[in-house]
C-alpha cells in the first residue's frame, strides 16, 4: 500500500471505508520504528492519524466508496509531517464546536479534531476543507 | 475486545479488555446494554487492560453514562493508564465521570 511518490514522500491511497483507517496508521508506526520514540507519542501519532483519515471517509467523503483518501507522510528534520486528503467538498473543521463546554459535553460526537488539535504540534487545514496537515515534533 | 461483567459486593464490575475504538464501539455498547436494561444501579468499569482508546471510544462511554442516568444509575471508572486517562482530562470529561484510581476503592467507597 505505501509507496514513494516523486517527491520522495510516502504516500498511500484507500478506499473510503473505516477497514482501512488501521492500516494507514500501522504503516506510519512501522515506519516510524527506527526513531524508537517512546509509547506516549506512538498513541498520539496513531489517535490523530485515525482521527483525521476516519473524517475524511465519513464527513470529507460522506462514506461515498467510489471516493478515496490520499495520504502523504514524511520527515523534516525531527518534525513528522501527514498529511490526508479527501474528494468530498469540504467542511468546516476549523468551525467545530468545543467539545469540552457544558452545552456539548454529552454530546457523541466532536472530540475527534478537539483531540488532534490538542496532541499534535499543529494542525492546518486547507481552504477548501479537505485537506488537512498535522506536524509533530519527534524530539 | 472483550467485556467481562461480575458482581462484586454487590457491584457489578466490568473490566473491558483491548481496544475502545470506532471498530469495537458497537460491541461495547450491546454489552451494556443488557445491563441498562435491567437498570443495574451502580456499575464499576475496569479500564486495566484497555490499551487504546480513541474519539469514538469516548463517545461509546459517554453514552453508556447518559443512558444510565435516564434511570438514575451511576458509573465509576478506573484503573486507567496514565495516558487513557490523560484523553479524558484534555476533553474534560474527568468532570463528567467519576474517576476513581483503583476498582477495590471503587467499590467500597461506591455508596
Amino acid at each position: 500500500m505505501n509507496r514513494r511518490n516523486d517527491t520522495g514522500k510516502l504516500s498511500l491511497e484507500i478506499p473510503s471505508n473505516i477497514k482501512y483507517i488501521r492500516e494507514v496508521s500501522s504503516g506510519i508506526l512501522k515506519w516510524l520504528q527506527p526513531r524508537k520514540l517512546d509509547d506516549s507519542t506512538l498513541f498520539d501519532i496513531r489517535l490523530c492519524v485515525e482521527e483525521v483519515v476516519r473524517n475524511a471517509i465519513t464527513h470529507g467523503n460522506n462514506n461515498d466508496k467510489g471516493l478515496k483518501v490520499f495520504i502523504n507522510y514524511w520527515l523534516e528534520g525531527d518534525r513528522l509531517i501527514v498529511e490526508v486528503e479527501d474528494e468530498g467538498k469540504g467542511f468546516g473543521l476549523d468551525k467545530m464546536p468545543d467539545p469540552t463546554i457544558e452545552k456539548n459535553i454529552m454530546k457523541g460526537s466532536g472530540r475527534g479534531v478537539y483531540l488532534v488539535r490538542k496532541l499534535m504540534d499543529k494542525m492546518e487545514v486547507n481552504d477548501k476543507g479537505n485537506k488537512v496537515r498535522l506536524m509533530k515534533c519527534l524530539k | 475486545m472483550s467485556v467481562k461483567t461480575e458482581l462484586k459486593n454487590n457491584i457489578t464490575v466490568c473490566c473491558i479488555e483491548g481496544e475502545i475504538d470506532i471498530n469495537t464501539a458497537v460491541d461495547i455498547k450491546k454489552a451494556f446494554e443488557k445491563l441498562i436494561a435491567k437498570k443495574t444501579p451502580k456499575i464499576v468499569i475496569n479500564l486495566n487492560k484497555v490499551t487504546y482508546v480513541d474519539s469514538s471510544g469516548l463517545a461509546t462511554l459517554v453514552e453508556i453514562l447518559k443512558n444510565m442516568r435516564v434511570y438514575g444509575g451511576r458509573m465509576r471508572l478506573t484503573n486507567m493508564s496514565h495516558k487513557v486517562k490523560s484523553l479524558f482530562e484534555i476533553t474534560k470529561l474527568e468532570k463528567l465521570f467519576e474517576i476513581i484510581a483503583d476498582e477495590a476503592e471503587a467499590i467500597s467507597t461506591f455508596v
